[in-house]
């Protein structure tokens, strides 16, 4: 080819991708407010819904996820506050991977870790306190105000870190407890109501514990506490609860050592310490319990419908661990720009908005901490979901007051809808649970490091190959 | 082609900065964790906990014994195969090679998790058998590996040398031990050392096969999940000086073979 053909080649390309660099460059407005929002993986509706999945809920509202929840978001912000956002969204596995990656240096304006992560960072002050509008339920804007289930808020601002609750850094997201998922063919409800269950060498090789150091721990430590706890002394107590709690958040080394016992004697019992498999081993039949947080309950639950198999879940008696995920704005990212924090709360604002929250409920099957004060659209979801058809035989009262308002015997019959017998042990349970499991169910410490470090330790114990077993 | 502004040696760049940024900072970056402590000074102390801690020698024996074995098996099916590759009169030998080396083709968790299915049916309960599980899936991994080093350096062996040996009275299995064997070291070398070293590490066969014992690779990960950054990378430090000591151990077997040879 002559040099001359070349050139010819040669400028109009140039042209072009110059012309391209410089539309790149000049694309985004000055004025655009970036948020950078991490979240759980597969946390938020992503839209795409079928046509058939329209919720018609009974007092004529449809819910339709038509676009991804982020998108809506956009749109919504510019339409409210004639501002243009534009969200940056990215997703993590684990509270550990979120902080490790914010230690070397990620910056986000808005995460959504778990409460004992929250409180670590509340500790090494990395959050931004939520403003004072926030919490004003006057604005319109302020559906998380408006709708935060009164009972969530009020376990939130049990927690405290220096004096300071979790409520004035945390706005809730989700939340859930942690429980047992089992096979009602293989396993019996009574059986299931106990954290032993997954120590029991009936089921040697056919149960899983979540390959996580505090949900192991947790379900070894109300194992271990078993006897004491369900005493009638115990349960009679005045501050049952704050006893209740004490004990299931021990770590001192007597506990930490009799915990590495017991879960060394669960390594040989379990099918495996799973992460992701228990799900899928479940609805096969390969397992028949497994330990899980209510929200994968309801999707395990739901999927092993799809496949024509009844699986069960239930909060074991000696307690639950009840814990919450929550949007907590980051320093390093907000950096003191109003215009962005008003961004981030909005955006909290908006995915705790009542019908948005269904989105997302449906979409993830986790339990948002809306209860949608004046609004009645979360309580006609549960009936949409869960309410008994008229010619079903076998239907109870569920009662669920306590989520709405504590003072919801006053209110009546408002908060209670008849559902099939089978749901009190099944999805309803799981998403919603009743009362008698939330009143023993305590929020797991966000332990001091060096107890961490101890129990870390401990777990890495477990799971190491001990040279001692060898000449025994 | 005459290069004129860009001379043989800058065509290194790339790689040069590449290995500078890619491996030679991590691993600066790793010793520099390993050696000190959590503040940041030079401390020997992470070093003495994985060495005198049972439950990381074990570990560290644990992984070792899962290595050899995956690596022995893998030597035993690999170099018939190879032989046979190499020196039989098959007609479509690069399409039977083809069959062996295909499952490169495919991640290695789709083909664990296809073989999990296989064993499901053979064991029934996977769980009973984690650590023979362990082995069959690291093997069925990593035999590719070791079938291909070992194919190129038989493949190169003069079949006159064979014939020579057959002449002068040589039984087959002598000829094997005494002529095949010694001349296929380097691929040896190269085949153990392409299978040795990730099955130490390999913790994901682990996971998938419900084995919930750790091996070096998970400790190491169990210890940047709690945000351990010095035990993790003491540990990643001690791996890479086992891997300095293999290299240079097999490095002087095949050396000495070479010189024998020549």
């Amino acid at each position: 080819m002559s040099e001359l053909k070349l050139q010819r080649l040669y400028i109009p390309a140039l042209f072009l991708l110059s012309a391209m660099a410089l539309g790149g460059c000049g694309k985004k407005e000055d004025d655009t407010i970036v948020l950078r929002v991490s979240n759980w993986e597969e946390y938020i509706d992503l839209g795409d819904w079928d046509e058939e999945e329209i919720i018609d809920l009974a007092d004529g509202t449809d819910i339709y996820g038509e676009n991804p929840m982020v998108t809506d978001f956009e749109t919504w912000y510019y339409e409210t506050y004639g501002q243009k956002v534009e969200v940056e969204y990215s997703t993590y596995g684990t509270n550990e991977e979120l902080y490790n990656q914010l230690t070397i240096g990620d910056t986000y304006d808005l995460v959504c870790p778990s409460e004992y992560m929250i409180m670590k960072m509340m500790r090494e002050n990395m959050l931004v306190p939520y403003s004072a509008d926030f919490y004003d339920a006057g604005i319109e804007e302020n559906y998380y105000a408006k709708g935060v289930s009164p009972y969530i808020r009020s376990r939130f601002e049990e927690l405290n870190i220096d004096g300071e609750a979790l409520n004035t850094y945390a706005a809730g997201y989700m939340w859930g407890t942690l429980g047992i998922v089992y096979n009602p063919e293989e396993i019996s409800q009574e059986e299931a109501a106990h954290w032993s269950l997954l120590w029991n060498e009936d089921y040697r090789k056919r149960v899983t514990i979540k390959d996580s150091v505090r949900d192991a721990y947790f379900a070894a430590v109300a194992r271990l506490y078993y006897q004491e706890i369900t005493t009638e002394e115990f349960l009679a107590q005045p501050d049952y609860h704050e006893k209740l709690s004490e004990l299931l958040n021990r770590t001192d080394e007597a506990t930490v050592d009799a915990v590495e016992k017991l879960l060394a004697e669960a390594k040989n019992n379990v099918y495996s310490f799973e992460t992701d498999s228990g799900k899928a081993d479940m609805v096969t039949g390969k397992v028949l319990a497994n330990e899980q947080w209510s929200g994968d309950a309801v999707y395990t639950l739901d999927q092993a419908d799809e496949d024509g198999v009844t699986l069960c879940y239930a909060a074991p008696e000696e307690g639950t661990n009840l814990w919450f995920d929550g949007w907590v704005m980051l320093k390093k990212g907000i950096q003191q720009d109003p215009k962005k924090q008003q961004a981030a709360e909005a955006f909290v604002n908006f995915v705790t908005m009542p019908e948005n929250a269904v989105r997302n409920m449906y979409y993830i099957g986790y339990t948002s901490v809306i209860s949608g004060g004046d609004s009645d659209v979360i309580l006609n979801y549960m009936k949409w979901n869960y309410e008994a058809e008229e010619d079903d035989e076998d239907t109870v009262e569920y009662e669920v007051g306590y989520f709405f308002d504590p003072d919801a015997l006053e209110a009546g019959e408002r908060y209670s809808f008849l559902t099939t017998g089978d749901q009190t042990r099944r999805q309803l349970y799981a998403q919603y649970p009743t009362r008698d499991v939330v009143d023993r169910s305590v929020v797991m410490a966000c332990f001091p490091d060096e107890d961490n470090k101890r129990i870390n330790r401990m777990w890495t114990n477990v799971r190491c190959f001990d040279l001692k077993s060898l000449f025994e | 082609m005459k290069l004129t502004f860009l001379e043989k040696k800058h065509l290194v760049i790339p790689y040069a900065v590449f290995l500078l940024l890619f491996v030679i900072l991590p691993l600066v970056v790793v010793l520099y964790y390993g050696f000190t402590d959590g503040n940041g000074n030079l401390s020997f102390e992470n070093f003495i906990v994985f060495f005198s801690g049972t439950k990381t020698m074990g570990t560290l024996v644990y992984s070792l014994v899962i290595a050899v074995i995956t690596t022995v098996v893998c030597l035993l099916i690999a170099y018939p195969v190879a032989y046979i590759l190499a020196k039989g009169a098959y007609c479509r030998k690069h399409s039977f090679l083809m069959i062996f080396v295909l499952p490169m083709w495919i991640n290695f968790t789709l083909r664990i998790t296809a073989l999990k299915e296989i064993l499901s049916v053979l064991e029934g309960n996977l769980a009973y058998y984690p650590f023979v599980n362990t082995i069959i899936c690291m093997v069925y991994d990593f035999l590719p590996f070791m079938i291909m080093p070992l194919y190129n350096s038989l493949s190169k062996l003069d079949s006159s040398l064979l014939e020579a040996s057959a002449d002068l009275g040589a039984t087959s299995a002598k000829t094997l031990w005494h002529v095949i064997l010694p001349l296929s070291v380097p691929g040896i070398v190269s085949g153990v050392t392409m299978v040795f070293l990730p099955a130490m590490t390999n913790y994901v066969v682990l996971d998938m096969v419900y084995n919930s014992t750790y091996i070096m690779g998970s400790l190491i990960g169990s210890y940047f999940s709690a945000y351990d950054w010095n035990n993790g990378s003491v540990i990643s430090a001690i791996l890479l000086m086992l891997i300095g000591f293999f290299t240079m151990f097999t490095g002087r077997v095949a050396g000495e073979k070479e010189v024998a040879r020549s």
